[in-house]
Order: C-alpha cells, then sequence, then structure tokens
C-alpha cells in the first residue's frame, strides 16, 4: 500500500479521498519483462541479394513520396527501371504475405517507383568528399554498373571499360527489349554517369586496350560477365540453323535480323531459354521449348514461363537432345530421348535420366540451345586462381592477385541473375573501399528476421495482389514493344498497402491502443515513448504489434 | 484498404500507475470508457477488481469524480448521484456504474434490476471476467460452462451455463444495450458514445480477458478477446429499447476449440467437452440471429476479413528474448 | 399523548401557538415527518414501503407530486437501494431522506456504515418496529439499537411535533458534524396517531436550515475518489475522526436545540430531558414514547408524595453520558426501561447508562428494566410497578427485570406496588 501522506489524525481529511494520480506510484517495479521497439528484418529485405530495404520505401510509397522511395532504392541498387522489370524477386518469394493469402508485388512497387522518376527525376549527387583513388571496372553489365556506382557514391573516381558498342552488358545484348526497353537502361546508365563514372565503350581489355591499362589504377573490378554459351555436346551443333541462346539475343538486340525458320525448337530451362522463345514467338515463330526435367525444377522466372505459354510457346518436358540431325547443312530434325528423374543431384533437382528405348525425333528447321553459359576469360594476362569456368574471388570479392577484385557471373559462385550481380557489385565496392584504406566493413549486424507466424494478420485485411496491366497475346507479340505496362498511382498505392511492413515501426498506434497502463505516449516527432515507470510489462503491445516491431526482453532484476 | 487501425478518439484521462494486474481487461475497459465520455462524468464502482486498480487512499487512477460503493449497490448508488446532480441543475454530467460480474449478474443484479425499470439516467458498464476475481477466481453466474474456479475445481467444474445478461436487461426494455469487447475499442467507443446520447438506463456489457484469472499469458489478453468474439461466443451487439437487435460485427465463426486451448481454465476439457459447448455456442448464436432486426453494420470489408487465424497467431506465445 | 400542561391549553403549553408557527394540525406522526421533510427542503428522497413507515412515503408523495417540494423522488426497489441512492445523492451535496422501519433497517445495514463513513449527513426517519420472527409490526427499539455502531446518531422522538422539530434539528447537526442522522418513533404508537403539530414557517425554517454547503462531494472540476482501499496505517484515523465528529455532535445537539428553542418557541433538552429530578430520589430512565407515559406515573407518583423523576434519552448516540452522570451524581437509585433487549445481557440503555456511570466518582443503584416489547402497552401502571420495584429493593438482584412478564414472579412485584399505593392512599 503507498505511503500516507500524513502524518498526524489532525492532518487528515475528515474522510478518505484521493489527493493525488496514482501516476505518483512507480508500478513499473513490477515489471520483469519490458517491451522494446525493434527494427527487425523482413523476409524480403534478407532475400533480396542487393539488399534492398524494401519496407521502408513501400511506407514512402503509401506516403506518396515517389522521390524518397526511389533513393531509398538507390542506396542499394541504381537499376530500380531495370530490377522493377526483369529481376525474378526472390522477396516475393518469401513474402510474409504468402502464406496468408499472396505475396507483396514488390517487383511491381519497385518499377512504379522507377517509371515515377523517370522523366523529372533528379539523381542523387554525391555527397561523400572526393578521394585519390581510382579504380577501373571491367565489364558495364549490372555488377560493373552496381561497383562503378557505389564507389562514385563513396567519392572515387571510376573508369568502366566496356569492349561493346554500347554499356549494359547482357542488360543490353542478352534481354529481350519486350523486357527491358532500351531507354530504360540508357536512363539508369546515364544517371550513374551522371555521377562521374566514365564509361569507355569499344574499350576491350585484352583487346583494343592493354590490361597494362589497368595498373594505373589502385584497384580494379572484374566484372565481364558469362557471355559464352556452353555447348550441348551433340552430334550436329554445327549445322546452319542452330544458334546459341546468347547469339540469338545478341543479334536481336543489336538490331541484327538471324535468320530463322517457321520451326524453332529451344533447348534449355533457364531464363535465356525462355527469352529466346519468346523472342521467336515475336519474330511470328512456332516455338517448342524442350527441357530435360519437369516444369517444377526450370531455373526460369515462373512469371516468365508463364508469360510464354500464355504466348503459345510449346512446353515439351522430359526430353533430352540426343543429335541434330541435318541435309544440306541445315538442320531438318532433332532426335530426342525421353527421361525421367532420379535421385537428387548436388544441386538439390532430381537428376535427369534418359528412359532407354524412348527415343523420337522432332522435325526442325531452328535449333536454339540455351543450356548454360561461361565466362569468357580469354583477355586475363596471367593466370587467375580458378574454380571451374570462373574467376576464383574470396568473401571479399578480392581475386588471388591483391587490388584485383571480381565478381558478377565471371566469378564464382554466381546464380546469373541480374540481382546477384548487382548484389557483388555493391559488396565488392564496399571490400575495394575497404581495401584503399578507407572504411572498415560493418559486419552486418545480426538481424532478427520477422517469420509469417510473428505476423497479427488480424490487422490485415485479405487483398488481392495486383494485377499487372499488361499488352494482350495478339498486339504483345507482333513486336519487341514491352509487355508490361505502368500502373497508376492508385493502384501502386493499393498494392504497396498490401505490404505487412515486416519489422518495420509504421506508428500504427496499436501498442498504445491496448496498453492497460497508458504507458505508451508520443513525443514530438511521433515517436513512442513507453514509460517504465508505469510499464508492467504484460507484452500486449508487443503481442499485438501488426508487424512485430516490438520485442520483449527480460529485465535484468536484481532480486534484494 | 491497408492496415485495420484504431482511430481513439478523446482525451486520455486514466492515468498510469493503477492496481491491475498486468494485461488487465477491466482496466482497458476503463480506459476507453472514460476516452469515450470525457471529463464531466462521475463513475461508481462497487466492491470488484476496480475497488483496488483505482489506487488506495490518497491516490486514484480514474481521473474523474470515483465513489466507492457497496457490493450490491452499483445501480442504486448510482441512481442516487444522477437524482442529486439532476436536482441541483446539473444535467451534463454523465453518471456510469462501472461493475464486474459478480457486482452485476449476482449480488447486484436486484439494485440494476429496480434501476433499469426505473429506467434510471446512467450508463451502467458490467465489464466481465467471468468469476469473482478479486477475492481469487471464485465462481459468479457470469462463469463459463465447465470452467474452473477456486470454486468449481476441475473435478466438478462449473455445470451450469452463463446467466444471459443481457437478455435479462433486454426485458427490462431499456433504451439502449450493448455487448463490447477490449478487442475491439473502436466498436466500444462509438457504443458507449451512442449510449452517451440516449437517455435512461444504458448497459454495456464487456467482454474482460483476466490473464491470472483464466490461466492465459498476459499479452494474449486481446487475442483471447477476439477469439471469444470471432468464434461467437461473445457475438458484438447492440439492442435498443430491448428489442431491436443489431450485430455490429459478422463474426468469422472460428470453432471455439482455439478459444478454450487459449486458457488453462477450460485445460481439463475432454473433446466431448469442447464438443458440447461448441453446440452450446452454436445454439446461443441461431437464437441471437433469430432475434435480428437489423443488418449487420458494414465497416468495410476489413472488419468481415481481417480475423484471428489461431493458426498463424497461436496464443500462449512468449517469445521473450533474453 | 404528552404536552398536557399546568396552564392554558395544551397547545399553548406545548409551545405550538408560536409565532414562527404556520398553522397547527392533527396529523399521524408519519405525516409530522414527510412535511418536516418538506420545510428542510430536501432534495432527494429514496425510500421503500414497510409498515408502519408507509404514511412517511405516501405523504412525501403527494407532497413532490403536487410540486410542493422540488425533489427527486426514487421509489427504490428495497431498503439498501434507499440508503444506496440516498449516499449517492448526498454525495453529490444534495439533501437526502429516507425512511424505514425494522426489516427495512436490517436490510440496510451494511449501507448505514456506508453513509458514516462517507460521512454524510442523511437524515432517516425509522420507525421502530419489533424485529421479526415471528412476525411483528408493532413498537420495540430493537431496530434501531441493533444499528447501535454505524456511526449514525441516534434520536427517540416523544410526540409528533417532536418528530417534526427533530426533523428539522438533524438535518442542522448532520450538516455541522457531517454524520448522518436517524430520528426513532415509535410504531402506531406515534406513526399511526394523530396529534396536534405546529407545522413552522418555511421561512424561519430557512432561516433556521440553510441550504447544504457541503465541504467535499463529487465534483467533476475536482475529481477526487471517495472510499478507497486504505491500509492499516490510516484506517483508525479515519474511524477516530468519525468519533470526533459524534463527540463534537453533543455540543452540537445542544446548541442546535437551544436555538431552534429560540426560533420556534420548543426546545428538548439536548440529549436528555429531566423530569421532576429536583429532590428525587429515584429516578426512571428511559426513552420514547414511554417516556410520556411514565410522566404520567410520576406526576401521581408526586402527588402521593415518593420522590420520584425522570429521565429522558433523546439522543442515545452520541450517548450522553456526561448528562447520566449528573444524574447519578444527586440520585440514589436510578432505573433504566429498555423496550429492547441485547440477548445475553441486558436492556441496551440500561448497560449505556451503567457503562456510563462506572468511571463515575459517584455511582448510584442501577436498576435494569424491559417492557413493551413488540407493542406490548406500556402504561402508567407499568411505570409504578417499575419505581415500587426499586422502592423495595436496596439494590438490583438482576440485570434485567423484564415488567409485565407473564410470570408469577412479576405478578408477585405488581402486588407489591399495588400494596404500597394503596397504604399510601390511606
Amino acid at each position: 500500500m503507498g505511503d500516507y501522506r500524513y502524518t498526524t489524525v489532525e492532518e487528515m481529511p475528515p474522510l478518505a479521498f484521493s489527493l493525488e494520480s496514482t501516476r505518483n506510484i512507480p508500478t513499473g517495479s513490477w515489471r520483469h519483462v519490458r517491451p522494446v521497439y525493434v527494427e527487425k528484418s523482413s523476409p524480403c529485405q534478407i532475400a533480396c541479394p542487393a539488399g534492398e530495404n524494401i519496407p521502408a520505401y513501400f511506407e514512402l510509397v503509401r506516403q506518396k513520396k515517389y522521390r524518397e522511395a526511389w533513393y531509398k532504392i538507390l542506396e542499394d541498387n541504381p537499376l530500380p527501371g531495370v530490377t522493377g522489370r526483369v529481376c525474378y524477386h526472390p522477396c516475393e518469394g518469401k513474402c510474409n504475405r504468402s502464406p496468408y493469402d499472396e505475396p507483396v508485388a514488390v517487383h511491381v512497387i519497385e518499377r512504379f517507383i522507377a517509371d515515377k522518376n523517370f522523366r523529372e527525376g533528379k539523381f542523387p549527387s554525391v555527397t561523400a568528399s572526393p578521394k585519390s583513388a581510382k579504380v577501373a571496372v571491367v565489364g558495364s553489365g549490372p555488377a560493373g554498373l552496381s561497383c562503378a556506382y557505389q564507389l562514385a557514391r563513396k567519392g572515387y573516381r571510376t573508369v568502366i571499360y566496356e569492349g561493346e558498342h554500347d554499356p549494359g552488358g547482357m542488360l543490353r545484348y542478352g534481354i529481350p527489349s519486350y523486357r527491358l526497353p532500351k531507354n530504360v537502361l540508357a536512363k539508369e546508365i546515364n544517371d550513374i554517369a551522371s555521377l562521374g563514372v566514365q564509361i569507355r565503350t569499344d574499350s576491350r581489355i585484352g583487346g583494343n586496350v592493354p590490361w597494362s591499362e589497368l595498373e594505373k589504377y589502385d584497384a580494379v573490378f572484374v566484372a565481364v560477365g558469362a557471355s559464352q554459351s556452353s555447348g550441348l555436346g551433340i552430334d550436329g551443333e554445327k549445322l546452319t540453323g542452330v544458334y546459341s541462346g546468347v547469339d540469338l539475343l545478341h543479334q536481336l538486340n543489336t538490331g541484327g535480323s538471324p535468320k530463322i525458320g517457321s520451326g524453332v525448337v529451344v533447348i534449355g530451362g533457364g531464363n535465356t531459354a525462355i527469352d529466346a522463345a519468346r523472342s521467336a514467338v515475336r519474330l511470328g515463330k512456332e516455338v517448342t521449348v524442350l527441357y530435360r526435367r519437369t516444369r517444377d525444377e526450370m531455373p526460369a522466372v515462373p512469371d516468365e514461363v508463364n508469360e510464354a505459354l500464355r504466348e503459345g510457346v510449346r512446353f515439351e518436358f522430359l526430353v533430352s537432345p540426343v543429335k541434330i540431325k541435318g541435309r544440306q547443312r541445315k538442320v531438318t530434325e532433332v532426335d530426342l530421348i525421353r527421361m525421367k528423374l532420379g535421385e537428387p543431384d548436388e544441386s538439390g533437382r532430381r537428376r535427369p535420366l534418359p528412359i532407354e528405348g524412348s527415343n523420337f525425333e522432332i522435325t526442325a528447321d531452328t535449333v536454339v540451345a540455351a543450356v548454360g553459359e561461361t565466362p569468357d576469360l580469354s583477355f586475363l594476362p596471367y593466370s587467375f586462381l580458378k574454380k571451374g569456368a570462373r574467376i576464383f574471388v574470396d568473401a571479399d570479392y578480392l581475386t588471388g592477385v591483391p587490388g584485383i577484385f571480381a565478381g558478377g557471373d565471371s566469378a564464382t559462385n554466381p546464380n546469373g541473375t541480374v540481382v546477384n550481380a548487382i548484389k557483388a557489385g555493391k559488396e565488392a565496392a564496399a571490400s575495394i573501399d575497404e581495401f584503399l584504406g578507407w572504411r572498415t566493413k560493418s559486419n552486418g549486424a545480426e538481424h532478427q528476421l520477422v517469420k509469417p507466424e510473428d505476423i497479427n494478420t488480424f490487422y490485415f485485411p485479405h487483398e488481392t495482389r495486383i494485377k499487372v496491366p499488361r499488352l494482350s497475346v495478339g498486339p504483345g507479340t507482333r513486336s519487341f514493344a514491352e509487355v508490361n505496362k505502368s500502373i497508376t498511382e492508385e493502384r501502386a498505392f493499393q498494392e504497396a498497402e498490401r505490404c505487412f511492413s515486416c519489422g518495420s515501426c509504421l506508428h500504427c498506434d496499436v501498442c498504445m491502443t491496448f496498453c492497460p497502463d497508458v504507458a505508451i505516449s508520443k513525443d514530438d516527432q511521433g515517436e513512442y515513448i513507453i514509460d517504465y515507470d508505469h510499464c508492467k510489462g504484460c507484452g500486449i503491445c508487443v503481442n499485438e504489434c501488426p508487424r512485430e516491431a516490438m520485442d520483449l526482453v527480460e529485465e535484468d532484476t536484481q532480486w534484494a | 484498404m491497408g492496415q485495420i487501425k484504431f482511430d481513439l478518439p478523446g482525451e486520455e484521462i486514466l492515468s498510469p500507475g493503477h492496481f491491475a494486474c498486468p494485461g488487465c481487461g477491466a482496466t482497458l475497459t476503463m480506459r476507453y470508457v472514460l476516452k469515450a465520455l470525457g471529463r464531466k462524468t462521475i463513475v461508481v464502482i462497487p466492491a470488484c477488481c476496480w475497488s483496488v486498480i483505482d489506487g488506495p487512499v490518497p491516490y486514484s487512477a480514474a481521473g474523474v469524480p470515483v465513489f466507492h460503493t457497496a457490493f450490491e449497490s452499483a445501480a442504486s448508488t448510482a441512481s442516487g448521484i444522477k437524482a442529486g446532480l439532476e436536482i441541483q441543475g446539473d444535467h451534463e454530467t454523465t453518471v456510469v456504474a462501472f461493475a464486474g460480474d459478480g457486482g452485476t449478474f449476482d449480488i447486484g443484479l436486484q439494485a440494476l434490476s429496480g434501476a433499469a425499470e426505473r429506467n434510471e439516467d446512467f450508463i451502467y458498464v458490467c465489464y466481465d471476467n467471468e468469476a469473482y476475481m478479486n477475492t481469487g477466481i471464485q465462481r459468479s453466474s457470469a462463469t463459463p460452462f465447465w470452467a474452473w474456479t477456486t470454486t468449481t475445481p476441475t473435478e466438478s467444474p462449473k455445470a451450469e451455463k452463463k446467466k444471459n445478461i443481457v437478455e435479462i436487461l433486454a426485458a427490462h426494455r431499456i433504451p439502449y444495450l450493448a455487448t463490447a469487447s477490449v478487442a475491439y475499442p473502436d466498436d466500444m467507443i462509438a457504443k458507449i458514445q451512442r449510449a452517451k446520447e440516449i437517455k435512461g438506463t444504458r448497459f454495456i456489457h464487456v467482454f474482460s480477458p483476466c490473464p491470472p484469472g483464466w490461466k492465459f499469458e498476459p499479452e494474449d489478453s486481446i487475442k483471447i478477446s477476439r477469439m471469444a468474439v470471432e468464434s461467437r461466443i461473445f457475438p458484438l451487439f447492440e439492442v435498443f429499447n430491448g428489442r431491436d437487435y443489431k450485430l455490429t460485427r459478422e463474426p468469422a465463426g472460428t470453432p471455439v476449440r482455439d478459444y478454450l486451448k487459449s486458457q488453462g481454465r477450460f485445460r481439463h476439457l475432454k473433446e466431448s467437452d469442447i464438443q458440447q459447448i461448441q453446440s452450446n455456442v452454436d445454439e446461443e448464436w441461431e437464437r441471437l440471429k433469430g432475434k435480428l432486426t437489423f443488418q449487420v453494420e458494414s465497416r468495410g470489408k476489413s472488419h468481415l476479413h481481417g480475423v484471428v487465424d489461431p493458426e498463424r497467431n497461436p496464443p500462449m506465445r512468449r517469445a521473450i528474448r533474453k | 399523548m404528552g404536552m398536557k400542561g399546568k396552564n392554558g391549553t395544551s397547545a399553548e403549553a406545548a409551545g405550538l401557538l408560536h409565532p414562527s408557527t404556520d398553522k397547527v394540525v392533527v396529523i399521524e406522526g408519519t405525516h409530522s415527518a414527510s412535511y418536516a421533510v418538506k420545510l428542510a427542503r430536501v432534495q432527494v428522497v429514496a425510500a421503500y414501503p414497510i409498515t408502519p413507515q408507509t404514511g412517511v412515503v405516501e405523504k412525501l408523495s403527494d407532497i413532490v407530486s403536487a410540486g410542493d417540494l422540488d425533489a427527486k423522488f426514487i421509489k427504490v426497489e428495497s431498503e439498501h437501494s434507499a440508503m444506496a441512492c440516498c449516499i449517492g445523492a448526498s454525495m453529490t451535496g444534495a439533501r437526502a431522506f429516507t425512511a424505514t422501519s425494522s426489516q427495512g433497517l436490517a436490510l440496510m445495514h451494511e449501507l448505514l456504515h456506508w453513509a458514516a463513513g462517507s460521512r454524510l449527513p442523511i437524515v432517516m426517519v425509522n420507525v421502530n418496529r419489533a424485529m421479526a420472527p415471528p412476525w411483528s409490526i408493532y413498537v420495540d427499539h430493537n431496530d434501531s439499537l441493533s444499528q447501535r455502531d454505524t456511526g449514525w446518531l441516534q434520536f427517540y422522538a416523544e410526540s409528533n411535533q417532536e418528530v417534526m422539530d427533530t426533523v428539522l434539528q438533524a438535518y442542522k447537526i448532520a450538516e455541522m458534524v457531517s454524520l448522518p442522522v436517524m430520528i426513532n418513533l415509535d410504531a402506531f404508537v406515534l406513526s399511526h396517531t394523530s396529534e396536534p403539530v405546529a407545522i413552522p414557517k418555511q421561512q424561519v425554517v430557512n432561516e433556521f436550515l440553510p441550504p447544504r454547503s457541503a465541504p467535499f462531494k463529487l465534483d467533476i472540476h475536482n475529481p477526487r475518489a471517495f472510499g478507497a482501499l486504505i491500509g492499516p496505517e490510516a484506517y483508525m484515523e479515519m474511524r477516530y475522526k468519525l468519533d470526533a465528529a459524534m463527540e463534537d455532535a453533543r455540543a452540537a445537539i445542544r446548541d442546535v436545540d437551544t436555538e431552534y428553542g429560540k426560533l420556534f418557541g420548543r426546545s428538548y433538552g439536548g440529549l436528555v430531558e429531566e423530569y421532576r429530578t429536583d429532590e428525587a430520589e429515584i429516578v426512571l430512565v428511559t426513552s420514547a414514547t414511554a417516556v410520556s407515559i411514565a410522566r404520567i406515573a410520576v406526576d401521581e407518583l408526586r402527588s402521593l408524595g415518593f420522590p420520584v423523576g425522570l429521565a429522558k434519552v433523546r439522543a442515545f448516540r452520541p450517548f450522553p453520558v456526561d448528562e447520566i452522570r449528573m444524574l447519578g451524581q444527586r440520585i440514589g437509585k436510578i432505573g433504566v426501561l429498555d423496550r429492547n433487549f441485547s440477548f445475553g445481557a441486558s436492556g441496551i440503555i440500561y448497560q449505556e447508562t451503567k457503562a456510563a456511570l462506572y468511571n463515575a466518582l459517584v455511582r448510584p443503584k442501577l436498576f435494569g428494566f424491559v417492557a413493551g416489547l413488540g407493542g406490548r402497552d406500556i402504561t402508567p401502571e407499568t411505570i409504578k410497578e417499575i419505581f415500587s420495584y426499586m422502592m423495595n429493593h436496596d439494590g438490583p438482584e438482576l440485570e434485567a427485570v423484564w415488567v409485565g412478564l407473564k410470570t408469577h414472579k412479576v405478578n408477585e412485584a405488581q402486588n407489591t406496588f399495588a400494596d404500597s399505593a394503596e397504604g399510601q392512599q390511606k
């Protein structure tokens, strides 16, 4: 019981009544656990190789602060217009909304933000003070661009050497423009260049530019990508009418018109295969994709496969080419064998095994082989440590040669995606920064991952995922015009509203609403203050938080 | 529609430092009632948890005048207070009787019935924590069927169904009657504000979870309250003039099992007991539906869809970071 | 009943024809209370009917319905709620009233504590009626005396006029000391018996009894919680304060009675009225309508030369300890006639009188008598029996002599008195 404030009966009022608020009773001393606000990591953020702070830019979209949202993405990725279109969005695969209804369409919002800033958006200028060190980047694909951009932001003088006539690497030459219009790519490359990054095109290291040129630099980042098609390793590969997927796409992306017959067979299950198949559709061809496993094992982005199906591409699963037959050095048929799935291999996927005696053949005049790409490292002047066909790098992207870093598809552990290349560029830039003596990389603070069961779904009414407007099959497949269209602000807002904002406080006031101890309030800035003099640690705020942005931590109680 | 948010109106009148147990539903109820009614309010508290919660002399948490009265006298004392104010020319101050289920369903029922019959002009808020909690969890007539209390031990849990206080009050044909839950504060506040505008006896029956009495972790108070509503154990509705029933939230109709499993007081239930309770709840729900004169008030999809999913939000979760 | 003076009309002698009097009416005791409530400008009435109190609420209903009193009349569903309503109303600063009797009073018991503990100047009229079972609707005082320790002031009225005057005095005293007051009148003997009663002029009453000004109340501008939990470190002081108020009430009762006398021409001796105690050797202490009967017996015995007198306990709470001790210093034999009984002990006023005298320097012989329970008549003969008993005994032999009890022993006492009276006449 509280101390009675009177000492003598004479001082007391005639009857028992209150004279002050219970505010003067520090009931916080009852507490053995305390609630705290904690920023946790959303699974999308963790899943995003580039590490984009997705909940943060979603909130900015909800606030209609599109410039700020763009800047938020640009911290991690200079190419949101690109990734918003072509990224395989692993973020969505991990979205905590998936088990509840449908994942949030992160890539759609990312693209929306880029589109929103396409014309008038002012690219953020460099705020870091200029540094004297110079860095060369070999290759202007996503890894090279990302690395150069991050270095420029850190104040380094950065030069990109690109062997092709235009920058962009696989973004330009590997991705068809119905997925990634060239003007979008050009705009984002110009943005990067606006930071002072020099992009020297038609400057092939080991070709018209000697390797020694790089010795002028304090550090080098090699990011030449993987543009060499792996062969099928079967008879008939040299026949006319057999293309590699990469070559076919390169020709199409440079305005060429490859000679393609009317019956096109694409071999492979990756994105290159699908891009080649859909491009062939746009050239008015009948296309069949052959894949040796089933649809479930296809490495291609499922959305792309769906699009291909929609556009009339036929798929044959569990088949493998045995031989390409031809007459007069021109392709006429492909010999195939049926496959079955065996035990899982080292990739975790079930190994395809031929079924003896199941051979059959199909008629084709064009065969596109898209079964994987490897880097062309012939330009390297001395022996780099390699692993397989790729340059070996350590966790800091350092090759065996001091000062020379590598990343993206030309180095080890790639997965052949744009966003992983962006990640490599970003992380390599941090390593280079450290190598040049400027900053020790942060060890990446231990993050708490928000899981689906942490979300208080009561607060989130079911809402269907946005349907992206796109060209219908007829007009859409007669040209290389972009299939997926921009979305309106309203639709973007609706989709942004679906985001749980896992682990990020949105100041929704649920904690404050349900506090029986009236111990949560807001300061002038709108930030929550927990009154620990009175919080009894019931935990309702933590449990009710819709998005797991709070924790209960044990009090360091000293028992007297 | 994004996240469901509660835009609670009104000043924060309740003070911290009160003597409620952590996670107390009755205290949230008081907080919302005061927010809804404002400072021109006088509260009468009979013997109940709130006799303690408001604070010992010389403290008070309520921030408005409080009169502590005898256990059975909430309604009668409130009648007298209202009469005293009226005769002295104060026609504005809202008088609230704020009582637990014991003081309402049991010992205070006579005074309540008398006042309701006279249509005394006050709001009676019963925060129902379904047993005599202040005295240490003894059964009341509000204790649900087959629940454990210290006087209905698990060997012989309460064999009688919960008294239907709402029907009793409805039979008095009082102008306004509503059920409310701490898990739906916007709904509760709207009802109290509606009550405030009506003259005569107004009765708000609030589902008020009690962590120590029901044996669950305090952090689950809201979740459990929500489950009670969504499983139709405690539907949210209004009754006008004792006749016109109006549902204010269409419950999702989740199984009662999840609700029962969330609390230690039901730990002893066998599958057949759960089935029995489910069928009791279904029967009461059908009866209530038969009385509805209005369709559910539309408050947007959210209130129909954003239901608790016990699979994903298991109660009893107490992840404390060391 | 009573009021018989030696000179002029009885009304004149009883002070009925005073300039302050608006009119003299012949009314029942219950109605006398009702009119007093009207004059006191009571603001909230809450009551539940019980025989023989019904006259109070019926008349008040008429008064309020007619608009003669601007009050809220809450017709509650029980005496318990009646008192709760009064408590609530009084807490807001309003002047509150209720009336009850017997079982109803017993039902109120809990809230009598609440009213006193809340220091509320509620005034209640209790028509004294015997407690059941067996059912009885007739007078005795066990109902009100059972409420002795609740912290209420208690008055016992001898006449319908005294009911009127005491109700008016009660509000003034109650509001001075912040304690509730119970005015008791005997069932039927007063409640249903019509007597002339002077109704004072409203204006004079207003002068005597200004509107209530509550020192503390439920006030939204000064929000406080009343009656919350209190620890052992302060509960005792609260009780001490309550008793201190009860002590203050002694002076208040005397002062208010004196002031009342000046304004209205009638006063009642404060806590105790002595009657013919000058040169008395034996004095009977009693209360309520038994006093009127005793006056007749005392007059009669005095005329026969017996040195007897009478002391009327008007205020039972606070108990008139000083008055009793003063009496004890002068009188050798004192008898107490109780219309009540505390089982396992004795008559309650007897106990209290005895307790008051124990620490006195001079202690008289003290006799305890019980009579008139459950409405049995107390007649002048009863009183003479009692005096006779005391004359024939040097000191008390029993804690309680049940007078009029149908036993051989009591008949014997009656005979003794009869002989004595007869001898005197000879």
